[in-house]
């Protein structure tokens, strides 16, 4: 018994942190849960919830559907177990199953999120990048605050090398949330790969900004270097001082890249992940 | 729970912190409600009870802060002053409810 | 102790605690009763994409200066031009409270479980213990609180700490308040007073419904207009290389 209620903790955890550790979860139903299904108390449907949507990460459409069935009996009606079963179709490739089904589901209850949502992944799946834009477009012009489909927006538009449009989602990102580095450091990726002097020093201070916010982001490091070699190499009329000023920064990153990676060569794991702090 | 962004500049998470605070908010009307129900056994009356209110919610309030650690209270509270003053009249509220429904069950009949 | 009054403890057994335990089981009770009762409100969709569209421009409002001059420029034109995203037409609010039967059924579930527990419990409990001198608080009170304290005793020489039933009753209906909060967790439905000034408000404007989104949009709109965009980043060169 304190084996399971261990394992239903760190499940929980799991659960909390939004980690993705399916194999994990699978592995914890079959040692423990899959026996204990009764006792599992109130935490019963969200465990089995979560060890289904697992199930289908691993590609074990059987626990799945075990999961799927032991909810449908509790709950026949609930549109959240439907979108459960389309995901089962979906792993199963059985695209066109899953979208009717999501489709039933939008037109009972026009401002579900999720089977939304569903969809957009879906037509990623198939590789329909226009489409799935089209629907995620149609979606944010309802959920105009979800700033997870923005952020997959702007990833498929930089997958469709439509640059402009990306930062335009990038932006709306950096307004949401204006103190997360990484957006900064996407923002200028995104800026620096469009190119254009104008594009390129916006690159550069978006760079700053980001190893502002954490200065162990090698990466803005390294983009602050690459734009300022850019501006002094693709530039024909800059003026003297501000050459000058440009390939002191230049040194400034190099010397700066080098002591990190002396400083730093033997770091452990921790350090690495801090870098990614959020 | 929180971060250092600059050096000068500590960014907190929005989350923990609400989440900190409706922590500290039901310790405080468990507080009341205890302190309350102490002072009616004690049969403290006019003045007296007033001021026992406040010395259980500043000693209650330093048992915080001694528990968060005096250096590290910080990291999980934005004001120290705003810990101690809080819907404080809520809980007096619920202080004096407390205190009379014990009171008259102890002492008036 | 100097009591003035030799209450019989009859009272304290058959009148002071039960009334105490009446109104904190019906508190428990009315939680329950309305989470039974409480039936799932539909957003429309029209509603949702306004208030998301709210917070869009509002987080635009406040964070603009990490984006770029024209980037801002851009959206402010979007949200703000003539047939832009705050001033759009839309067609107007025609809901109203009487014709829509789910309003009804919902305001009849409100009244069920807010103002009838509230009448009749008030009722039953003031005929049941009219007339009782319940307690006494521990305090000294001026003479302004009689009328509060002793409703249902018309005593003018009583002193004003004694507390009748009646009004002992109605202490407990708005200070069990946090008692409830601790047993049954935050925004519970047991909290009679704060749902009686949800009902004050309800009969003022139209209940919880905004009932014109444009009232919020207009609001969001000359924040917006007066924006000032500052560029913040600039100056993070100097702040790195200097520091």
């Amino acid at each position: 018994m304190a084996n399971l209620k261990r394992k239903l903790e760190r499940l929980r955890s799991i659960r909390e942190n939004n980690e993705r550790a399916s194999r994990e979860v699978v592995e914890i139903w079959e040692s423990v849960i899959s026996k204990n299904l009764e006792n599992l108390g109130k935490e019963k449907y969200v465990v089995l919830e979560q060890i289904c949507i697992a199930a289908l990460d691993c590609f074990k459409l059987g626990i799945a559907e075990q999961c799927i069935r032991e909810l449908y009996d509790e709950f026949p009606n609930s549109t959240r177990v439907r979108i459960l079963e389309s995901m089962l179709y979906e792993a199963d490739e059985n695209y066109k199953s899953a979208l009717q089904i999501l489709n039933d589901i939008i037109k009972q209850d026009v401002n579900n999120s999720s089977a939304r949502k569903r969809k957009v992944a879906i037509y990623k799946s198939l590789g329909k990048n226009a489409e799935a834009i089209k629907e995620l477009t149609d979606y944010l012009k309802i959920f105009a605050a979800d700033v997870e489909c923005w952020q997959e927006l702007s990833e498929m538009y930089i997958n469709e090398h439509d640059y402009n449009k990306a930062a335009f989602c990038v932006e709306e990102l950096i307004l949401h949330n204006p103190h997360n580095h990484l957006l900064y450091q996407r923002y200028a990726d995104v800026k620096y790969t469009q190119g254009g002097l104008e594009n390129i020093e916006l690159a550069r201070t978006y760079y700053y900004q980001a190893f502002l916010l954490n200065p162990r982001n090698m990466r803005a490091l390294y983009g602050i270097y690459l734009a300022s070699t850019a501006i002094v190499n693709n530039t024909k009329n800059l003026s003297l001082k501000k050459k000058e000023t440009t390939n002191k920064i230049i040194d400034w990153c190099l010397k700066e890249i080098k002591d990190k990676y002396t400083k730093k060569s033997t770091s452990d794991l921790e350090e690495k992940l801090a870098a990614l702090e959020i | 729970m929180s971060k250092r962004k600059a050096e000068d500049h500590v960014a907190y998470s929005e989350a923990a912190i609400r989440n900190n605070l409706s922590i500290v908010e039901y310790c405080r009307t468990s507080v009341s409600a205890i302190s309350g129900c102490t002072a009616g056994i004690l049969g403290l009356t006019g003045l007296y009870g007033a001021l026992f209110f406040v010395f259980a919610v500043t000693s209650f309030w330093f048992m915080l802060l001694f528990n968060a650690g005096i250096d590290s209270w910080k990291k999980y509270f934005i004001s120290r002053k705003s810990l101690l003053l809080n819907g404080v009249f809520g809980h007096f509220f619920t202080y004096i409810l407390c205190w009379t429904f014990i009171y008259g069950m102890v002492h008036v009949y | 102790m100097s009591t003035d009054l030799i209450v019989d403890p009859q009272i304290r057994s058959w009148v002071f605690l039960p009334i105490v335990v009446i109104t904190f089981l019906v508190g428990i009770l009315r939680h329950y009763a309305s989470i039974l009762l409480s039936s799932q409100k539909k957003v429309e969709l029209q509603q949702l994409a306004d208030s998301q569209l709210i917070i869009r421009a509002r987080v635009l409002r406040e964070n603009c200066s990490y984006i770029p001059k024209n980037s801002f420029l851009m959206r402010k034109q979007a949200f703000n031009k003539e047939d832009g995203y705050l001033l759009q037409k839309r067609p107007p609010v025609t809901q109203n409270m009487m014709t829509d039967p789910s309003m009804m059924t919902d305001m009849l579930k409100g009244n069920i479980t807010n103002v009838l527990p509230m009448i009749v419990i008030g009722g039953w409990i003031n005929w049941m213990f009219s007339g009782f001198i319940t307690t006494k608080v521990p305090f000294p009170l001026t003479l302004r609180f009689k009328s509060m304290l002793q409703r249902g005793i018309e005593l003018s020489h009583l002193d004003a700490s004694w507390v009748s039933s009646a009004s002992w009753y109605f202490l407990n209906v708005f200070g069990l308040r946090s008692i409830y909060a601790l047993v049954l967790g935050e925004n519970n439905a047991a909290d009679q007073s704060r749902q009686m000034q949800e009902q004050m408000q309800m009969t003022g404007a139209a209940s919880g419904m905004p009932a014109d989104p444009k009232i919020p949009f207009k609001a969001e709109w000359e924040a917006l207009e007066i924006v000032e965009h500052h560029f913040k980043l600039p100056d993070v060169e100097k702040e790195i290389l200097d520091g």
